[in-house]
């Protein structure tokens, strides 16, 4: 039994996403729970990740293949996860809010928070307030995550936030902010819940604000 | 791939051309056929008078073909050895390959625990090896400082003594006589195995200096000839201050120490030809003000550079200097004068690059300097490492792949590629505030001293022969013996 959670763990340290899945498969077969195979193996690898990204001993091309074979577990999971009436981590909307074209800072956060076992709904960029309301009406996200990478559109995130509660939504969503020029003091001006300075630190983040790290 | 296709993969610095290098050279040859230089040393008069030098008393001018033949005889290329034989720390000296390592003799020291300066001692030897042993851009190992706690005859062999054991990089060892050479000796060929082995892996560089400006002294040539006749290779590395033991001017100083440094090398090949021979040393100006001679001053490095090129012109390898600064304390100075030095020293090519770690003019040897300098000399080799440019690192697919907004983290490419051509710092800072903030905001002195302490609390450098322990204490029992009365 622990022999295929350490395989589990070490095919998620080592960004395995072809293993991942077969071990995920062979567990649920050997009668682990879904719970079991994602707290025991997944989560164990996931989070021995992030004590070596910290400490310097992993990089960031080495943890996205991390997340990626972690995603590629959680596509098994999920929905048995789901069936079995599990407690998730929930849904992140995400998106670079209005004005501005950057696309892939706020991709690289959310592959990292699917690696850490969110489901993502990613809203992409250019994403005016009413598109982040409508998405959150209809997904009910845990948390909503956005991006800029401006100093010019750094305010639609304020703006966003702003129209996040004027439709009477805010208290059902923690707000996660993160980009170049976007600081911990500029997050707290604009009334967010967090801010995260890179990939790895936003996932970390993510689970923090769920109550769940 | 391609006929006649020219390839320049790492930046090159060359500064004078040929035609001023060759009249430089002929400069060189000059003082020695027509000045000469003073030889206080019996042996080596007759020496260099069997070789056809002509000798008049202690004045020795040397015909400007006996030169030429010791630059002939001298290698180019040659390898140090590691003790140990790990191959990691071997020294392959050679065109295009800058070494760096500490100085000698400086008379105080900061205290690796307090920072304050006080006198170099005996213990402070062994924590200075280890710290050689464990920067990965610090090549080879001299003590920072003259031993002020032991009989004052015995500096050089108490330094030799606590070094070998405690690094593996070879150690370029400097004395004050034939008997502390002696010494130093029979423990390098203790673990070498013999002096035949000794011969075919030296395993340590020995190192004296002339006086500026023009006399060879008894001492350095005690030294040199014992180098010589046990074949180690050998250091001969003059200190000229410009306007005061020297000219002024960078080509007059060139002239006169590359001199200087060519008497040892005629006395060495003609007792040794082949011998591995490194010209010298430490060119620099004396500050018109403070009268000291400066390890910061720009024209250090301009000098130095100078040098190597005619060095290299000449075909022997050069002791290069850098690393060094005229600050008292671990500061903005320091950081500035050593690192620009080290950058340049990189650019030259100049092979050995010592005084790494100097502090306040030669006065005080600092590992935390020298720990800083680790991470310049990093720095400086990514930068004189160059681009490489082929199929593979143009990348045209790789880009054609992502297309445009992708990224590149993802790619088979980038992790192939991104440990090897980005240069990662040990102690420079490069997270963002409120991780630094998180953890204290440490400055870069605290983070030198931390990366010292650690070094001295976990690095542990491969030991010596037990033989070789038994050596060491011979050694040093029988000098104890030999100046008990003086």
């Amino acid at each position: 039994m622990s022999e295929i959670y350490e395989k589990l763990s070490t095919a998620i340290l080592e960004g395995d996403a072809d293993k991942t899945p077969k071990l995920v498969n062979r567990g649920l077969k050997q009668g682990l729970t879904p719970k079991e195979v994602l707290d025991n193996g997944l989560i164990v690898g996931m989070d021995e990740v992030g004590v070596r990204f910290k400490r310097g001993d992993m990089f960031v091309p080495e943890v996205l293949m991390s997340a990626d074979a972690m995603a590629a577990g959680m596509l098994i999971l999920r929905p048995l996860l789901v069936e079995s009436g599990a407690e998730l981590l929930g849904k992140i909307v995400m998106g670079t809010v209005k004005g501005d074209l950057h696309d892939i800072g706020k991709n690289l956060v959310s592959m990292m928070c699917e690696g850490a076992g969110f489901e993502i709904v990613n809203l992409g960029f250019n994403v005016e307030p009413d598109v982040f309301i409508n998405a959150i009406k209809e997904h009910q996200p845990a948390i909503v995550g956005m991006s800029a990478m401006l100093t010019t559109t750094m305010r639609a995130m304020g703006h966003t936030i702003k129209a996040i509660e004027e439709a009477g939504l805010r208290d059902t969503v923690k707000v996660f902010v993160g980009g170049a020029p976007v600081d911990k003091e500029f997050a707290d001006t604009i009334g967010a819940d967090g801010y995260g300075s890179n990939a790895p630190g936003g996932a970390e983040l993510a689970k923090q604000l769920v109550g769940a790290a | 791939m391609r006929g006649n296709y020219t390839v320049n993969s790492g930046v090159r610095f060359r500064m004078l051309t040929d035609d001023q290098l060759q009249e430089l050279y002929d400069g060189v040859l000059h003082v020695l056929e027509y000045t000469g230089l003073e030889v206080h040393h019996e042996e080596s008069l007759e020496i260099l008078k069997k070789a056809g030098a002509w000798v008049d008393g202690n004045r020795v001018r040397i015909p400007s073909y006996l030169v030429r033949k010791s630059l002939e005889l001298a290698p180019r290329s040659f390898t140090v050895f590691s003790r140990d034989g790990n191959p990691e720390n071997n020294i392959h000296i050679g065109p295009g390959r800058a070494h760096f390592g500490p100085g000698p003799t400086c008379p105080n020291f900061i205290d690796v625990e307090t920072m304050d300066r006080r006198p170099y001692i005996k213990s402070d030897v062994p924590n200075v090896a280890k710290v050689v042993d464990a920067l990965p851009n610090v090549d080879f190992c001299e003590s920072l400082g003259t031993v002020n706690d032991v009989h004052h005859d015995l500096g050089a062999l108490y330094e030799f003594a606590g070094m070998f054991p405690n690094t593996s990089k070879p150690i370029v060892a400097w004395s004050y006589d034939k008997y502390d050479s002696a010494g130093i000796h029979e423990i390098a060929v203790a673990e070498a195995g013999g002096q035949k082995a000794f011969e075919r892996r030296p395993n340590y560089i020995h190192y004296c200096e002339p006086l500026s400006p023009l006399v060879s002294t008894g001492e350095a040539l005690d030294k040199l000839i014992f180098a010589a006749k046990h074949r180690i290779p050998l250091i001969f590395t003059p200190c000229p201050i410009a306007g005061g033991t020297a000219p002024v001017t960078a080509a007059g100083i060139i002239i006169q120490g590359a001199a200087e440094s060519w008497m040892g090398l005629t006395i060495a090949q003609a007792l040794q030809p082949g011998l591995p021979f490194i010209m010298g040393g430490v060119f620099s100006v004396m500050d018109m003000s403070s009268m000291i001679l400066s390890y910061g001053a720009p024209e250090l490095s301009l000098m130095m550079a100078g040098l190597t090129e005619l060095a290299h012109f000449a075909g022997l390898p050069l002791w290069q200097t850098g690393g060094c600064t005229d600050s008292k304390t671990f500061d903005e100075q320091a950081i500035i004068e050593g690192s620009l030095s080290v950058y340049f020293s990189a650019l030259t090519g100049g092979d050995l690059t010592h005084d790494v770690g100097y502090t306040e003019s030669a006065m005080t040897g600092s590992v935390f300097q020298l720990t800083a300098m680790d991470e310049a000399i990093g720095y400086a080799r990514r930068i004189t490492r160059g681009i490489e440019v082929n199929e593979d690192t143009m990348a045209v697919d790789v880009i054609n792949n992502v297309g445009p907004n992708g990224h590149y983290l993802r790619e088979e490419h980038t992790r192939r590629h991104y440990k090897t051509e980005f240069w990662y710092p040990n102690i420079c800072d490069r997270r963002n505030y409120e991780e630094w903030e998180e953890e204290g905001k440490k400055t870069m002195k605290d983070r030198t001293y931390a990366r010292v302490q650690d070094i001295l609390a976990t690095h542990k450098p491969s030991p010596i022969k037990p033989e070789t322990e038994k050596v060491i204490d011979k050694v040093l029992s029988e000098a104890e013996e030999r100046v008990k009365n003086s």
